[in-house]
């Protein structure tokens, strides 16, 4: 086991080095550079004196190395467009980015498993027939269009939430706790609604398979057969087999999140990794774009790797 | 002389601000403005400033010795209020002005204004490594010395009409003890920039990149305070925007949708306020090849084609179909709030059949798909249009029917802004739709349209060179005779019209939403904030975020 969870974090280390180094260079071959679109006015020598300073006239790899120098010290170079180190930038934005997801895989997890559950001990029903026919809809629709239409709906006809940002920009600081909590929930409404829906449909369509391959199982029959009640086995015994699958899809989960994310962030302008990574692609701020896909990166890879532990953990045929 | 326009939209303009409920009754000064801006703030440090948001910081946050009035006319100093300078006196030779420092004037950090920052700020406006988009506006100054510590005198090349507003609306006053000790070529990398300290009645609080821009009440300002405590400007797309608006979540956003102004009428929190604006949009057409910038364009090189595809679009049409009853049509190159504007200037005409006429006579001729071509090319060019504008876009695809009749093919270009101005920068367009906001001054042209304009120091993107226009325009910027001065400009729009590099769409049109809580000061035309610290909130009126006060919005230490 141990051997095994070292060669997985060999594998993610490259991984996350591979995206890094793809991340690095198609930034810098990109058409433009951070002084060439905002200083027009100024004379080419000075730009080139100004990519001089930061080292971005020197080679790619030579740049590369220079910048796997600056993660490994815990900087992640400098922000050009909002003049602070990347370090800064990312220990603002990279909390925000968990909470939206944190929060959206968390509900979008218990919601799927409950109507999965109810869809697969009632199939064929109107239940099951209403609800897989609404869950499809939302799976097919694109993250950001299901994420505007939301806003729409809630924040512009209906005007129930606010449409954008973290919190009242005027207000929150000066709120009592308890206001100022209800505050930032209104803000998170929206964004964590858009996301857990556009992720609930996989993760239910997926439990509903799983458990109606578990249901006609012997020991679920024999459980019946025990008088053990409906509910009971389906909950404890079915549901518990039915699980340990969903384990593997969290972590096929978290890339997609994360890029789902990133629509719902610059929808709902909320200021995530996201729509900082999207500003910074804008003003072709190097360091802060690599930044953002090095560390959604590594989520991504800790999140299978957490999710290939767990599977083992609960699974013995996995473990042997 | 005033121009007609002019004294109309002032007269429209203090008509949408007054109150129309009656007066109210004079409250103390507090609230909350929270404005919706379109996009972020790109620059506010004010050497570096170049698009409208990071503008409106700076002039707020900080100031000029001298403040032109709601008139905008350029000539002489008659038309300027004292600012940093409580007074001025021209020198014999009208070859330089001594500004004489108002001492009661100090930074937001206490210290004193001195004519030395009057000095180290021309210093650091033209210093080549700073590249400032202001600079070329400030080539007529030579020097800046202190001649004690209140008294700067700013000398000048040559003695002309328009060098009291060159130095007094051009010149942003800094602090040389702030920012002084940063090397000019270190300043656009340094963070310093991002925290402004200013003399301006409101300091700077607060700027999160994409998140908001909080200014505060400056309340020991030699101006006095403004009448509200606190400015939240926050970055918003449309939709967000006009839906903070109508729920009162925001208080002023200045490019409210003008097909969904209708919704203002009946709203409770926001009213329209609908003024002109220095500015125009226009569809340029690129002479040149994009990618060999010497080498004539196949087809916007001809004079008749360029002239023939005006002709073949219904301009007032266009700006029915965009704006409704609320566009305001362009003239030329020029926004009919300008000075010198001239509503008499002869555009080309909608005429379909004359624009087919003349396409045929450069050779361009209609196939049996309906498309013209010439020596085996289509009449056939990519459109270019920055994709965060609805109305360009939106104007782009109207354009492509018209051109279409005409027998031309156009394929609409949607990129980006951070795509779109290195593209018309470096002339790698063929045909593009964009703007020019204007200063008030005719001189203000000739970096849009003057063969000096070409190059990284102007705006002249598409390279257009007439040397009558150069003279015309020269001799609008230095003549003292107002009547002369408008003749000359009338004749160089006229002749830019007449040789069409581009079509003229429509002028900027201010649809603004202001929350109905808020009693506006005179909207000035160049800039809507200009009189921002004027505008009040009764305390009858207010709300939630107006009642934190100042003391509670002040930074922790």
């Amino acid at each position: 086991m141990r051997r095994r969870l070292a060669a997985r974090l060999w594998q993610s280390l490259v991984v996350v080095l591979i995206v890094t180094t793809i991340s690095f260079v198609l930034i810098r071959v990109a058409p433009g550079d951070p002084f060439s679109y905002e200083f027009t006015t100024v004379s080419p020598a000075i730009q080139a004196q100004w990519r001089h300073q930061f080292g971005y006239d020197r080679p790619i790899p030579e740049q590369f190395v220079r910048y796997l120098a600056s993660i490994a010290r815990g900087e992640f170079g400098y922000s050009v467009m909002r003049r602070e180190p990347v370090a800064a930038v990312l220990a603002e934005v990279v909390p925000r980015t968990l909470l939206l997801t944190g929060l959206s895989l968390a509900l979008s997890l218990v919601l799927g498993i409950i109507i999965g559950v109810l869809q697969a001990t009632h199939r064929d029903g109107w239940f099951d027939r209403v609800s897989s026919g609404f869950l499809l809809t939302l799976y097919s629709l694109p993250d950001f269009w299901g994420a505007m239409m939301i806003a729409f709906v809630f924040a512009y006809w209906w005007q129930l939430l606010p449409t954008a940002g973290l919190v009242d920009p005027a207000l929150h600081e000066f709120m009592a706790p308890w206001p100022a909590a209800v505050d930032r929930l209104r803000h998170l409404v929206l964004p964590v609604a858009s996301l857990t829906l556009l992720s609930m449909a996989g993760i239910t369509r997926f439990q509903r398979a799983a458990l109606l391959e578990i249901l006609p199982a012997d020991y679920i029959r024999t459980a019946r057969a025990k008088g053990v009640a409906e509910s009971a086995v389906v909950w404890r015994h079915a549901l518990r087999t039915a699980l340990a699958p969903m384990i593997v899809l969290l972590g096929v989960m978290l890339p997609a999140l994360l890029g789902g994310a990133l629509f719902v962030e610059r929808v709902f302008q909320w200021p995530g990794m996201g729509y900082t990574a999207a500003l910074a692609i804008d003003a072709h701020d190097y360091d802060v774009v690599t930044a953002v896909v090095v560390v959604g990166s590594v989520m991504v890879v800790v999140g299978n790797l957490v999710a290939d532990v767990l599977h083992a953990a609960i699974d013995p045929r996995v473990r042997e | 002389m005033r121009n007609s326009a002019l004294l109309i939209a002032a007269v429209v303009l203090l008509a949408a601000c007054t109150d129309t409920k009656g007066s109210r009754a004079t409250s103390a000064p507090g609230g909350t403005l929270v404005v919706a801006i379109g996009g972020d703030v790109a620059e506010a440090f004010p050497p570096f400033v170049g698009d409208e948001n990071g503008r409106m910081v700076q002039d707020l946050v900080f100031d000029r010795l001298a403040e032109i009035d709601s008139s905008l006319a350029t000539l002489g100093d008659k038309t300027f209020a004292p600012r940093l300078a409580r007074r001025w006196t021209w020198a014999p030779d009208s070859l330089s002005i001594a500004f004489d420092i108002d001492p009661r004037a100090r930074w937001h950090d206490g210290k004193p204004v001195t004519a030395s920052d009057v000095r180290y700020s021309f210093r650091v406006f033209t210093d080549s490594s700073v590249g400032s988009p202001v600079a070329s506006l400030l080539t007529n100054i030579d020097s800046v010395s202190v001649r004690d510590s209140s008294t700067a005198v700013v000398w000048f090349k040559r003695h002309i009409a328009e060098q009291f507003y060159d130095v007094a609306y051009q010149l942003v006053i800094l602090p040389e003890h702030v920012y002084g000790s940063i090397p000019m070529d270190q300043l656009h990398t340094s963070e310093a920039t991002h925290r402004l300290v200013g003399s301006g009645q409101f300091r700077f609080s607060e700027w999160k990149p994409g998140e908001r821009v909080v200014l505060l009440a400056d309340t020991a300002n030699y101006r006095g305070r403004p009448k509200v405590d606190r400015l939240v400007m926050t970055p918003v797309d449309v939709t967000t925007g006009e839906s903070q608006l109508l729920t009162g979540q925001a208080d002023f956003m200045e490019a409210f949708p003008t097909d969904h102004v209708d919704k203002l009428a009946s709203n409770p929190n926001a009213r329209l306020l609908a003024v002109p604006k220095l500015g125009y949009t226009f569809m340029g057409m690129n002479p040149y090849e994009p990618n060999r910038k010497n080498v004539a364009h196949p087809i916007f090189s001809d004079r008749r084609v360029r002239r023939a595809l005006s002709m073949a679009v219904d301009r007032e049409g266009l700006l029915r179909n965009v704006f409704g009853t609320n566009g305001r049509l362009g003239h030329g190159p020029f926004p009919m709030g300008l000075g010198v504007a001239d509503s008499t200037l002869r555009v080309p005409p909608y005429d379909t059949t004359a624009a087919a006429a003349l396409l045929d006579s450069a050779g361009w001729r209609r196939g049996t798909n309906g498309m013209r071509s010439k020596a085996g090319r289509p009449l056939r060019f990519p459109l270019l249009v920055f994709n965060t504008s609805v109305r360009n876009q939106r104007y782009a695809e109207l354009l492509q029917e018209q051109f279409r009749r005409a027998g031309a093919q156009v394929d609409i270009d949607r990129v980006a802004p951070s795509v779109f101005f290195p593209r018309v920068y470096d002339g790698k367009f063929d045909a593009m739709i964009s703007s020019f906001g204007t200063d008030p001054s005719p001189g203000g042209a000739r970096q849009n349209w003057a063969t000096s304009g070409i190059g990284p120091q102007g705006q002249n993107f598409l390279r257009y060179s007439n040397p009558r226009v150069d003279a015309l325009l020269d001799s609008a910027t230095y003549s003292f005779d107002p009547t002369k001065r408008k003749a000359y400009a009338s004749s160089a729009f006229q002749q830019i019209i007449d040789d069409v590099p581009a079509i003229w769409l429509f002028d900027f049109n201010f649809t603004a939403a202001v929350n109905r809580r808020i009693d506006l000061a005179p909207i000035r035309l160049d800039e809507w904030w200009a009189n921002l610290a004027d505008w009040s909130i009764p305390t009858d009126k207010r709300i939630e975020r107006d009642r934190i006060g100042l003391a509670s919005a002040a930074p922790k230490p």
